[in-house]
């Protein structure tokens, strides 16, 4: 049946009323997405790291197995190649990112399981670009008078899910510190790779072990 | 005075010196001047210098500070240390036109000294005035000064020309070296010796996890003295805008 036309005049005006505002939704929920995802799994992983049921092997594995499906390893690790990656070869490229997969997830666990009797809070988001968002949140320990840490989580929407790429402590970014070493220490031994893939096993190795 | 106009020109030999065996070494890689770090070999000497100060001096003392003194002690010697500094902090504020924060300095130092029976409490932060840094490199930094060249100075660490210089003006205009009798050796010298001993304290875990997961801990510190002056100097989060694309 065709519609008349004021009909249709008047239902060509609802869908123009209404459709900026079904534009609009998709980009005001995207923030939320990026917070959500904070909140919630960080604090799954910060459960994991105090879960005293578990021994040190399984609390390793349950907090390996969450990381990696929440971080972009291999995103940040081409990242801290800076300008070594395009002249790396393929296979020591892949060496790499496996190394650093290693390594990224012993210096994270270390770094983590400082805080696991703290507790976290978000407390906003900004974006640096549609599919790039900053995530604010502070660490705060009820036990003590210290003022919260201001814990800052880099999360990218591009892929189709949120994943995270980068996390400042106190305004210091952590992909940005291992850039610059990972360069460095590129620049000292004439861009070979597999040192450093060397050199990032030994350290995720030692990372495991207990401080002494 | 005597004892800080001393320091001042000290830390500025300092500078002097370290620029002066940078020149005499080999000419920095492209990377190091990629880096803005020209001296980069003799700032890892001296890295390397202060590592053996650090474990046969520093640490050990730190040790027995941690053994002999109880936390609420060493907690007391931190806020008494960080009162005596407001001063300085106001003074930078103002300098940097942060009336606000100004405004907290001054409040802080009236509280903390009166309430917080000459600084060694801290009533202020628990109502509501928290604490914060300045200092004349920050302000030289507001006011457009480039930090120059990455530095490791003997001693004190890693800091730029820029740094380095708003560090000896902060001595010298230090309002506690103008006083008479605060000129005698053991202000001085104390001030200087609990400054290090909380300052070392509160960062051994930090530098040891550092020491413990870097590839390069010289690279390391450099980039993390960077980002956290740059923080310091912003007073707060960097903006996205400032962040390389992933």
């Amino acid at each position: 049946m065709r519609l008349s036309k004021p009909l249709m005049r008047r239902t060509f005006l609802m869908a123009a009323a209404v459709s900026p505002l079904l534009m609009a939704a998709p980009a005001l929920a995207v923030p939320n997405v990026a917070e959500s995802f904070v909140d919630e799994n960080i604090h799954k992983g910060l459960d994991i790291l105090k879960d005293k049921r578990l021994d040190s092997v399984q609390r390793r594995d349950q907090f390996e197995g969450l990381l990696l499906s929440l971080v972009d390893v291999r995103r940040i690790a081409l990242f801290t190649l800076g300008q070594y990656r395009r002249s790396a070869s393929p296979d020591d490229v892949e060496a790499f990112v496996a190394a650093f997969k290693n390594y990224a997830t012993a210096e994270y666990q270390s770094y983590f399981s400082k805080y696991t009797n703290q507790t976290l809070k978000v407390m906003g988001s900004t974006e640096v670009k549609p599919t790039d968002f900053i995530v604010q949140t502070q660490l705060m320990d009820s036990s003590s008078n210290q003022p919260p840490a201001e814990v800052d989580f880099r999360v990218r929407t591009d892929t189709g899910k949120p994943v995270l790429v980068d996390v400042a402590y106190q305004g210091i970014w952590l992909s940005l510190e291992q850039r610059d070493q990972f360069v460095s220490f590129l620049g000292q031994n004439n861009g070979n790779l597999r040192s450093l893939v060397a050199h990032l096993s030994d350290l995720a190795v030692n990372m495991g072990k207990p401080t002494q | 005075m005597r004892g800080f106009r001393g320091l001042f020109w000290g830390i500025a030999g300092l500078v002097l010196c370290q620029a002066l065996a940078g020149c005499a070494t080999t000419p920095p890689s492209a990377e190091a001047l990629a880096n803005n770090d020209p001296y980069e070999q003799t700032n890892r000497d001296t890295l390397k210098l202060n590592g053996k100060i650090d474990k046969y001096f520093v640490i050990p003392t730190v040790g027995v500070y941690f053994l002999l003194v109880p936390e609420p002690g060493r907690r007391g010697v931190h806020n008494f240390l960080g009162n005596v500094s407001l001063p300085t902090i106001f003074v930078n504020d103002m300098l940097q036109g942060e009336v606000s924060r100004a405004g907290n300095s001054m409040w802080r130092l009236v509280i903390n000294s009166t309430l917080g029976l000459g600084g060694f409490l801290d009533p202020a932060s628990k109502m509501g005035i928290p604490g914060h840094g300045e200092d004349f490199g920050q302000t030289l930094a507001v006011w457009g000064v480039d930090e120059g060249p990455y530095l490791i100075l003997p001693f004190l660490g890693p800091s730029n020309p820029r740094d380095a210089t708003g560090l000896a003006v902060d001595v010298a205009m230090d309002p506690t070296n103008q006083i008479h009798f605060k000129q005698h050796i053991w202000w001085d010298g104390g001030r200087i010796y609990f400054t290090l001993l909380d300052l070392r304290g509160q960062t051994y875990q930090t530098i040891q996890g550092i020491q413990r997961s870097s590839v390069d801990y010289y690279s390391s510190l450099r980039s993390l003295y960077r980002q956290m002056r740059a923080q310091e100097i912003r007073n707060g989060r960097a903006p996205g805008r400032d962040l390389p694309d992933f």
